[in-house]
């Protein structure tokens, strides 16, 4: 499961932030994608990964850069690729957080709620405080100091 | 907030095989949605027209490092269109925004805090297949 920070300050010093997730992407996640990229990209993007760093287009079948996949898309990748830095989950869409919720690792900050309709088990931390949460509601109490 | 556009209520280009036809309702409009829409794509296509039309300022991920307000209040009579708003505007920024009267906003993002929104300023970017072509339009986000 992944786990998400709401605080800054809770994200060790062991692990690095990273918020520009498509410059982190174009200049790392893309040199070592595998087959695990090829699902992830099909499922958020509608794009088909048809070389090391090419995807056919769901537009119009174009054949482009992988550095134009969905900011959101890039971000799964990144978590899925990096599980020991944080990225930020801002810029991804309903989609994209559906995938990033079920994958088996990974680390996200958010300081607002940004959560998926159908949500999975994630751990959460805030302070010296880790717990886990299954349910939507729940996460977004937490997340909304409402507890 | 309901206020009309300021500087343009429609805007159109072409870019190769892609149209982009958005018709705008209100002087802040906030494109959000779902990944892989065509958000980036259709920024990529109004900053394209920056060379030709003065009245267009885009701002993206690379204006990462400056300080967005203070570009924001040299500006006047101006659509500006920001991506990646979620990480590039602050929340000073984002007030200023609310509060300008010199300028027009395309805000492309997911994040409507302290931009004093309501769900007439919020869209999503449906795109059509016209042939070779595909156009993207903008229509209220339900």
């Amino acid at each position: 499961m992944i786990t998400i920070y709401k605080d800054r300050k809770d994200i060790p010093q062991n692990m690095e932030y990273v918020e520009l997730n498509d410059v982190f992407f174009n200049k790392n996640t893309a040199l070592v994608l595998d087959e695990r990229a090829k699902k992830i990209a099909e499922q958020i993007d509608g794009a088909v990964l048809v070389g090391k760093f090419k995807i056919k287009s769901k537009f119009n079948g174009v054949i482009l850069d992988v550095d134009c996949l969905s900011t959101g898309c890039k971000t799964v990748l990144n978590v899925l690729y990096f599980p020991e830095k944080v990225f930020c989950l801002k810029e991804c869409g309903e989609n994209a957080l559906e995938v990033l919720y079920s994958l088996s690792q990974g680390a996200v900050y958010c300081d607002y709620a940004m959560i998926p309709f159908d949500m999975e088990e994630v751990q959460v931390c805030e302070g010296t405080e880790t717990k886990r949460i299954q349910d939507y509601e729940m996460l977004k109490e937490w997340w909304s100091d409402e507890e | 907030m309901k206020s009309k556009p300021i500087i343009m209520d429609h805007f159109f280009t072409v870019h190769t095989s892609y149209i982009v036809n958005f018709k705008f309702t209100n002087n802040i409009t906030i494109l959000t949605g779902e990944s892989a829409t065509g958000k980036t794509a259709a920024f990529s296509f109004i900053k394209e027209c920056m060379t030709i039309n003065p009245t267009i300022l885009c701002l993206n991920y690379l204006d990462y490092q400056k300080n967005i307000q203070e570009l924001l209040e040299k500006e006047k009579g101006k659509l500006i269109v920001i991506d990646n708003a979620d990480i590039l505007l602050n929340d000073e920024a984002r007030k200023y925004i609310s509060l300008d009267d010199n300028n027009q906003y395309l805000i492309i993002g997911r994040n409507p805090r302290n931009l004093f929104a309501t769900g007439e300023n919020l869209f999503e970017l449906v795109s059509e297949s016209k042939g070779e072509q595909t156009e993207f339009r903008i229509e209220p986000y339900l």
